[in-house]
């Protein structure tokens, strides 16, 4: 496959503070690819040099078959983390303005902001202010504005925050479209979930660093199966078991404990079972359960997702 | 060059569709009658004082008189003005043939005639001495009685503005005044006019020369007339003559309004986009050069719409109702090149202050982010304000030339002191500094309106060097 955008050894530095080091990575043509970390991991920083409004300390990209994201901005739809548009302006306007500035013409922008508001069930918005509209639904508005040109690549930085779940499940069903219409689409986010159920690839990041790049069953495969146990049991017992290691009590009432551990790579879990009764082992519950995005993400970088790693940087760094 | 066009077109029309634009547009002009007519209604509704004289004394006999005559000349000659300026106001409003001209006329001539007749009326009137004030005795007695006819104690209609009681120290005249309000002095100064001329003419009669002659002497009024080899004419000064420098330091104050209204605009369109998240969604669609072009485009349009207007209204007032002098103004704007400079230093002066302003604008979310930077900038646009006025009747002082080189100021002061043909070098030498600095400034606002854009950081001088330096 071809690579839409090829990151290469992608570093950016604010004054002492390293906010992205040594990135390298491909997101290959008409894939979703996730890009993964908590706040403050060099997710928004890496978007804005993939896009070219912040330069690279040292490194290369190369989007579209340009090494300038500003020379192919108009075959790319961004929608930033931090949402806005102009409030006196209609949603058709406001589609028809960013998607003229991308080079289609007003009458066309304006007929495709009708069919997409449409199509989003906001056809009855169509004439209101955007001050008028929700949250929801201004970023609806902005994500429509986002792609209104037919970009052949989107790149959405935390598309799902501020979204309740219903809209979050509709925001996932429209990258689902754009990337089965052709687009390549790269969306940040720290929420694991979204990533797992759309995503061809993930590229996880930690502390301005690349932690994983791979698909979300690669991930997953990093992680060892969890096997949980609920009886009488004692910690000592359940260690002997074949393949558990990294024994943890995670409750105790009245002398019935639940035991979490690790399964070994290649370990299976009916030898553990199997092994609890021929043990005469009190086993109340047995359960395996497999690892998840998340869970791969603590593995590999010993980092929570849902932990701010953002710093605050002096002076005007931050801009550079 | 299209994505240009389309920011500024968005610009321009997000503030000239609002009612709030035009309103504001019209206040100039609106506050400029106000601030013409404010003085002079307040002046023809100020109070008719209620005023009794009382001799004190022996000593004193015929200064109430003195006064009284005083008063009298004062009448008569606020009714000649009076009539003077009716003439003037008749002969101002057109005498077209539209019938919704002639059907003004009248009604403008009656409102022209009350606001005169209003301000020819004195404000003082002599009123009979109450008999119990008069009758009372000097002293404790006599002062409770002016202090209850002061007083609230009276009905309003018996009440008295002024008690004056009328004397003679060493031999001149001199009073006491006695008023309800401590901060009313018409009545002092009035009395103290009209004491003046009485002791003047006790004096000339006491050297023997008629009254009759010194009071013709008084009301003489002689007939001087300016004369300049500079002049138009060659000879005798005109309104023609005077009018460059008007309206040079007119158009200063007219361009400095517009510059810093532009400018304003532009900070508040940025801080606005800042503060929405705008900006980032516009700069992954057109560069930082382009957004930053297209606002200070559209905003420049706004600001020739404004001037467009102002413009009109005021030369639609003046042929309506100075026709003569509309076509003097109209040679100095033409004929004497000041449409030109007027144009160059806008260009100059709006880019400088424009750009700098929004990328001032592209680090602030509100106003009071702002004030870091525009309150010291603020401040130094005081000084033209300052200045231009000194350029009115002294074009050449060192002050006025030597701050005229100072970019930032040059497009007000030049305007100011282009009246006094200043040198050829002064007027090319800050013009080019002028045109220097605003693409320097240009560079200087690209660059950390870039930086700006995308960053959180607080807006400190430090910070904005720091995004000059540092670029993108």
């Amino acid at each position: 496959m071809t690579a839409a955008l090829t990151l290469d050894g992608l570093s950016k530095r604010y004054g002492d503070f390293q906010a992205v080091r040594d990135l390298s990575f491909q997101v290959e043509k008409g894939t979703i690819c996730g890009f993964l970390g908590p706040n403050g991991a060099g997710k928004t920083s890496t978007i804005r040099m993939i896009l070219g409004l912040q330069s690279a300390s040292s490194g290369r990209i190369d989007i579209l078959g340009s090494n300038d994201g500003r020379k192919v901005r108009d075959r790319i739809g961004f929608l930033p983390e931090e949402r806005g548009l102009y409030k006196k302006m209609t949603p058709v306007e406001a589609i028809a303005f960013f998607g003229s500035l991308k080079g289609l013409p007003a009458s066309e922008g304006r007929r495709r902001a009708r069919e997409m508001l449409d199509a989003q069930g906001l056809g009855e918005s169509k004439r209101k202010k955007m001050k008028e509209l929700s949250k929801g639904m201004s970023q609806k508005v902005q994500l429509i504005a986002a792609v209104v040109h037919r970009p052949e690549f989107v790149i959405l930085d935390e598309p799902f925050s501020g979204l309740d779940p219903v809209n979050q499940q509709g925001l996932e069903q429209v990258i689902r479209d754009l990337a089965a219409n052709g687009a390549t689409v790269l969306f940040s986010t720290h929420v694991m979930q979204h990533a797992e159920r759309l995503c061809d690839k993930v590229v996880l990041m930690a502390r301005g660093q690349k932690a994983f790049e791979g698909t979300v069953a690669e991930a997953r495969a990093t992680t060892p199966r969890f096997l949980e146990l609920e009886g009488v049991i004692a910690p000592e017992q359940a260690a002997g078991l074949p393949g558990v290691s990294g024994v943890e009590v995670a409750s105790e009432v009245d002398g019935v404990r639940i035991i979490r551990a690790a399964l070994a790579a290649g370990g299976r879990g009916q030898d553990a079972l199997k092994a609890a009764f021929l043990n005469g082992l009190d086993v109340r519950r047995f359960e395996l359960r497999e690892p998840t995005l998340h869970d791969a993400f603590i593995g590999l970088t010993g980092d929570n997702p849902d932990q701010d790693q953002s710093v605050k940087v002096a002076g005007m760094e931050a801009a550079r | 060059m299209k994505r240009i066009l389309l920011i500024a077109r968005r610009e321009y029309g997000a503030y000239a569709r609002t009612v709030g634009f035009w309103l504001s547009l019209l206040a100039f002009p609106m506050f400029a009658v106000l601030g013409g007519g404010i003085p002079l209604l307040i002046k023809s509704s100020e109070p008719v004082n209620q005023v009794v004289l009382i001799e004190d004394g022996p000593a004193a006999t015929g200064l109430a008189t003195a006064v009284r005559e005083a008063l009298q000349a004062d009448v008569d000659r606020r009714a000649a003005q009076a009539g003077e300026a009716k003439q003037a106001a008749q002969a101002m409003v057109p005498t077209g043939t539209e019938a919704g001209t002639e059907a003004a006329s009248p009604m403008l001539n009656s409102a022209g005639a009350s606001a005169v007749a209003a301000l020819g009326r004195s404000r003082i009137r002599l009123v009979e001495t109450p008999a119990d004030l008069a009758a009372a005795p000097q002293g404790a007695e006599q002062q409770a009685m002016v202090n209850r006819y002061l007083g609230d104690e009276l009905p309003k209609a018996e009440r008295l503005d002024a008690v004056v009681f009328l004397t003679r120290k060493d031999g001149h005249p001199a009073a006491r005044v006695w008023t309800a309000r401590t901060t009313n002095n018409t009545v002092e100064s009035f009395v103290s006019r009209s004491l003046r001329t009485a002791n003047s003419r006790q004096v000339f009669e006491a050297a023997g020369i008629d009254p009759a002659v010194v009071a013709e002497t008084e009301r003489f009024d002689p007939e001087v007339t300016a004369f300049s080899p500079s002049s138009v004419s060659g000879g005798e000064v005109s309104f023609r003559d005077r009018a460059p420098a008007f309206i040079g330091l007119a158009s200063g104050f007219i361009l400095w309004s517009l510059i810093i209204t532009g400018a304003s605009i532009l900070l508040n369109s940025v801080m606005e986009e800042k503060s929405n998240r705008i900006l980032e969604v516009l700069l992954s669609s057109a560069s930082a050069t382009e957004i930053l072009t297209g606002k200070v485009l559209g905003v420049a349009l706004l600001t020739l719409t404004v001037m467009a207007a102002w413009g009109g209204i005021g030369a639609t007032s003046l042929i309506g109702f100075a026709p003569d002098r509309a076509g003097e103004i109209g040679q100095v704007l033409l004929h004497g090149g000041m449409l030109g400079y007027f144009a160059a230093y806008m260009v100059g002066g709006y880019l400088m202050y424009a750009v700098l302003f929004a990328a001032i604008g592209a680090f602030c979310e509100t106003p009071r982010d702002a004030q870091t930077l525009m309150g010291p900038i603020m401040m130094i646009l005081v000084v033209p304000i300052l200045v231009m006025q000194m350029a009115l009747n002294t074009p050449d002082a060192p002050v006025v030339q030597i701050l005229s080189w100072v970019p930032f100021f040059t497009p007000f002061l030049m305007l100011a002191r282009l009246h006094a043909d200043p040198p050829m070098i002064e007027i090319v030498g800050t013009m080019a500094g002028m045109f220097v600095t605003a693409l320097f400034m240009v560079w200087v606002a690209g660059r950390a309106f870039r930086a700006g854009a995308l960053s959180d950081v607080k807006l400190s001088w430090k910070s904005f060097v720091g995004a000059v330096k540092g670029g993108r």
